[in-house]
C-alpha cells in the first residue's frame, strides 16, 4: 500500500466535476453559517442530511465535511470584525482578533486566520492520510470486547468534555443509547418500545432527532434571546502582513497545528476544545504573551490554526474506527449509515473512493476556502446584515421539507416537533444535547458488541478486564471520569469553556 | 437554601423516565448474560439511568441555588389547558372528517390545537408558534400541496416574532422569496415526490 498511489487515486475522485462542485457548495454553505451567529454546523448538517440521500455517498460526505471545516473559516470573520463569534470554536478569536481590528489591523488578523487555517488544514490532511491505514490495521485486531470498551471510552470522554455538569452529560449519553435501542431487535426481530407504530420499527429517525434537538430547539432558544447585533465599524485595510507579524505568527501557527491535531483526534474533542487549548498555550508560551489583551497576533494565529486542524483530524476516529468524536461526526455516521455504509475499520479497504476521495477533497476544500474568504470578505460581511427574523422561517421551512422527504412521511416531521420540545426542555435544565446524539449513534453498535463479547466469554463479564486492549481503554475511561470529580480540574474546565 | 431546582427537575425526570422504561421493558425477554435477549441491554441502561438520576438528585441539594425560570401559575395552567385541548382535538378528529384518519392527521390536529392554546401565555409563545407552524405544514402538505403548506408554515412561524406582526408586508416578501426558493431547490433541482398545488 503506497500512500502516494492512494492519494493519486483520491485526487482522481475528488477532482471529478461533481465532487468539486459539492466541495465548493459545502465550503460556501459552511462559510455562510460560520459567519451567521445563531446557526452552527450541527444544525446545518442535520437539516441538509435528507438532501444528500440522492447523491453518491462520497459526494455527500465531501459536501458535509466542507460545511464543517468551512464553518471554522467563516466563524473567525465575524469574531474579528464584530467581536461576535459566529461559532463556538471562534470564541477565543474575539479576544485578540477584535482588538487587532480596533488597532487598525483587521486585514492582517483576517489574513493570519485564513492562512493559519489553511496551513493547519493541509498538515492535518496529510496526518489523516498517513494515520488512517495505520490505525485501521490496529483496529482490525480488535475483538467485540475491545470495541465495546472503545465505544464506552468515547461516550465517557465526550460527556466529560461537554459543557456543564459531567453527571448530567453522562445521563444524556445514557438517554441517547436508550433512544438508539428503539425499534426492531437485530437478533430476535422483536419490536422494542415501538408502541405499535410501524414507522418506529426501523428505529427513531436520526434526521428527526438531530433536526429537532439542534435545528428547531435552537431556533426557539435564539428567539428567546434578544438579538445582539453590532454594526460593522472597522474598515478592512490591506490584507498583507508586515515582516514583524509574519515572524510572530509563524511559531504560533505551528504550535496551534500540533495542539489542534492532537485534541481533534480525542473522542469528545473537536474544533472548539482545540481553539481553547491553543489559546491557553499561546498565552503562556508565545514570545508576545505580554501583548495579550491588546491585540496580539499570536492569539489569533494559534487558535485559528488549531480549530481547523482539529476539524480535520476529528475525522480520524470516524474513518478508521467508525467512532464519532463529536456531534458533527455523529451526523456523519448517520449520513453513512443511511447510505448503506457501516463506518468502521474495513472502510479504507471496502470504500477506497470514499476514504481517499474525502481526504483529498479536504485539501482542495481548504484551497477553495482560502479564495472564498480572503478576496471575497466583503460579500460575507454583507451577509451579516440579514436579520435573524428573516433567517429562522427559512430554516424552519427547510427542516419541514427535509424531514418529510427522508421517507415521504409526515410522521418524521411530527417526531421532529417532539424532539424539538424535548431539546428545548433539556436546554432549560442545562442538559447538553450533543452527548445524547453520540449515544444515539453508538447505542445499537454497543449492544451488538456487548452481546457478541458475552457470548464468546460464555457470560463472563471479566472478559472486558482480561483482554489487554479493553482493560486499558476502560482504565482510561475510569481515570477521565474520576479526574472530573476533582474540584481543581473541574474549575479548570469551566474556566476553559467560559473562555 | 442551596437547592438546585434545575438539577432536581432533571433528576426526577431521569428517574421517572427510567421507571416507565423498566415497566415497558417487561414485555421483552431478558435472556441470560451469555445469551442476551432483547430486554437485557435496555434493562442495564435503565438501571444506570436510575443510578445517575439519584446522583443528580442527591447533589442537587448542595450545589444550588439555581432556580428554574419563573414559570407563573398562568403559564403552567395554559400548558395544562393546551394538553387537555390537544388531546380532546386528537380524539375528536376522526369523527369530524375522514381526512383525519389518514397519515397521522388526528395527531397533527391535536398537536396544532395544543400548541396554539399554549401561545396564550407569553412564556410558551415562541415554542407554540414554531411547533404549530410545523404541524400545519404536515396537515396541509399531502392534500393542500407544498405551496399552501409553506404559506401556512411561514405565516405561523412569523407570528413568533413581534416585529413581523407589526410589518405584514415584510412577511409577504419573505413568503414569496421562500416559495420561489423552495420550488427551485426541492422541486426543480432535487425533484422530491410531493404535490406542489392543492389536490381535489
Amino acid at each position: 500500500m503506497d500512500i502516494l498511489g492512494n492519494l493519486a487515486h483520491g485526487f482522481g475522485v475528488a477532482l471529478s466535476f461533481q465532487n468539486l462542485l459539492f466541495a465548493l457548495i459545502g465550503a460556501l454553505i459552511g462559510t455562510a453559517i460560520g459567519v451567521l451567529p445563531g446557526i452552527g454546523p450541527v444544525a446545518t448538517i442535520s437539516l441538509l442530511l435528507p438532501i444528500t440521500f440522492g447523491q453518491p455517498a462520497t459526494t455527500a460526505i465531501i459536501m458535509l465535511a466542507g460545511i464543517y471545516y468551512g464553518a471554522q473559516y467563516g466563524g473567525s470573520t465575524t469574531a474579528i470584525l464584530l467581536n461576535l463569534p459566529g461559532e463556538i470554536s471562534s470564541v477565543v478569536t474575539t479576544l485578540e482578533g477584535y482588538k487587532m481590528a480596533r488597532n487598525g489591523r483587521a486585514g492582517a488578523a483576517l489574513a493570519t486566520s485564513a492562512l493559519g487555517s489553511f496551513f493547519a488544514g493541509s498538515v492535518a490532511t496529510v496526518l489523516v492520510a498517513a494515520s488512517g491505514p495505520l490505525l485501521t490495521s490496529v483496529a482490525l485486531s480488535f475483538g467485540p470486547a475491545d470495541y465495546f470498551s472503545l465505544m464506552l471510552l468515547g461516550l465517557i470522554i465526550s460527556a466529560v468534555l461537554a459543557q456543564g455538569s459531567v453527571l448530567k452529560s453522562v445521563a444524556m449519553v445514557v438517554m441517547g443509547v436508550l433512544l438508539g435501542l428503539v425499534g426492531t431487535d437485530v437478533q430476535t426481530g422483536q419490536q422494542r418500545f415501538t408502541f405499535g407504530i410501524p414507522e418506529l420499527s426501523d428505529g427513531i429517525s436520526f434526521v428527526a432527532l438531530a433536526m429537532g434537538m439542534f435545528g428547531i430547539a435552537e431556533i426557539i432558544l435564539n428567539l428567546e434571546r434578544p438579538e445582539a447585533r453590532s454594526v460593522l465599524k472597522t474598515k478592512v485595510d490591506s490584507l498583507w502582513l508586515t515582516k514583524e507579524e509574519w515572524k510572530r505568527a509563524t511559531p504560533s501557527v505551528l504550535r496551534g497545528t500540533v495542539v489542534g491535531s492532537v485534541l481533534g483526534i480525542l473522542p469528545g474533542g473537536g474544533a472548539s476544545l482545540a481553539a481553547f487549548g491553543s489559546y491557553m498555550m499561546e498565552r503562556k508560551m508565545s514570545k508576545g504573551r505580554h501583548m495579550f489583551g491588546q491585540g496580539a497576533i499570536e492569539g489569533v494565529a494559534g487558535p485559528e490554526a488549531a480549530n481547523n486542524a482539529a476539524a480535520q483530524t476529528s475525522f480520524i476516529p470516524l474513518l478508521t474506527l467508525g467512532i464519532p468524536a463529536n456531534a458533527v461526526m455523529a451526523l456523519m455516521v448517520g449520513a453513512l449509515i443511511i447510505q448503506g455504509i457501516q463506518p468502521g475499520p474495513r472502510m479504507v479497504e471496502s470504500q477506497p473512493d470514499l476514504f481517499w476521495g474525502l481526504i483529498c477533497s479536504m485539501w482542495i476544500g481548504n484551497v477553495m476556502l482560502l479564495v472564498i474568504n480572503l478576496p471575497m470578505i466583503g460579500m460575507w460581511v454583507k451577509l451579516l446584515q440579514v436579520p435573524y427574523k428573516f433567517l429562522y422561517p427559512s430554516i424552519l421551512v427547510f427542516c419541514c421539507i427535509g424531514a418529510y422527504s427522508v421517507n415521504n412521511n409526515v410522521f418524521d416531521v411530527y417526531s421532529t416537533v417532539l424532539f424539538a420540545i424535548f431539546g428545548y426542555f433539556c436546554n432549560k435544565l442545562r442538559m447538553e444535547p450533543a452527548p445524547l446524539l453520540i449515544g444515539f449513534v453508538l447505542g445499537p453498535m454497543m449492544e451488538e458488541h456487548l452481546r457478541r463479547a458475552m457470548l464468546l466469554s460464555r457470560g463472563d463479564p471479566m472478559v472486558f478486564l482480561q483482554r489487554p486492549i479493553s482493560a486499558t481503554l476502560l482504565a482510561i475511561a475510569a481515570i477521565a471520569l474520576l479526574a472530573m470529580m476533582l474540584p481543581n480540574l473541574r474549575k479548570g474546565k469551566e474556566a476553559a469553556m467560559a473562555g | 437554601m442551596k437547592l438546585n431546582a434545575k438539577d432536581i427537575a432533571a433528576g426526577v425526570f431521569l428517574i421517572l423516565l427510567a421507571a416507565v422504561g423498566l415497566w415497558l421493558n417487561q414485555d421483552h425477554a431478558l435472556g441470560s448474560a451469555r445469551r442476551m435477549g432483547p430486554g437485557y441491554m435496555p434493562m442495564l441502561v435503565f438501571w444506570i439511568q436510575i443510578g445517575l438520576g439519584i446522583l443528580v438528585l442527591g447533589i442537587a441539594f448542595f450545589n444550588g441555588p439555581d432556580p428554574l425560570e419563573k414559570w407563573t401559575g398562568f403559564e403552567i395552567g395554559t400548558l395544562a389547558l393546551g394538553i387537555v385541548a390537544g388531546t380532546a382535538a386528537m380524539l375528536a378528529a376522526p369523527h369530524l372528517s375522514s381526512f383525519f384518519t389518514t397519515s397521522y392527521a388526528d395527531l397533527g390536529l391535536g398537536m396544532l390545537v395544543g400548541f396554539l392554546v399554549i401561545c396564550i401565555a407569553r412564556g410558551w409563545r415562541l415554542m407554540g408558534y414554531i411547533c404549530a407552524a410545523m404541524c400545519a405544514f404536515c396537515l396541509l402538505l399531502e392534500r393542500g400541496g407544498l405551496m399552501l403548506a409553506l404559506i401556512a408554515t411561514i405565516i405561523l412561524s412569523a407570528m413568533a416574532e413581534p416585529e413581523h406582526r407589526q410589518r405584514p408586508l415584510g412577511v409577504l416578501g419573505m413568503a414569496v422569496f421562500l416559495l420561489a426558493l423552495c420550488w427551485w431547490v426541492f422541486i426543480k433541482q432535487l425533484d422530491i415526490r410531493v404535490a406542489v398545488w392543492p389536490q381535489f
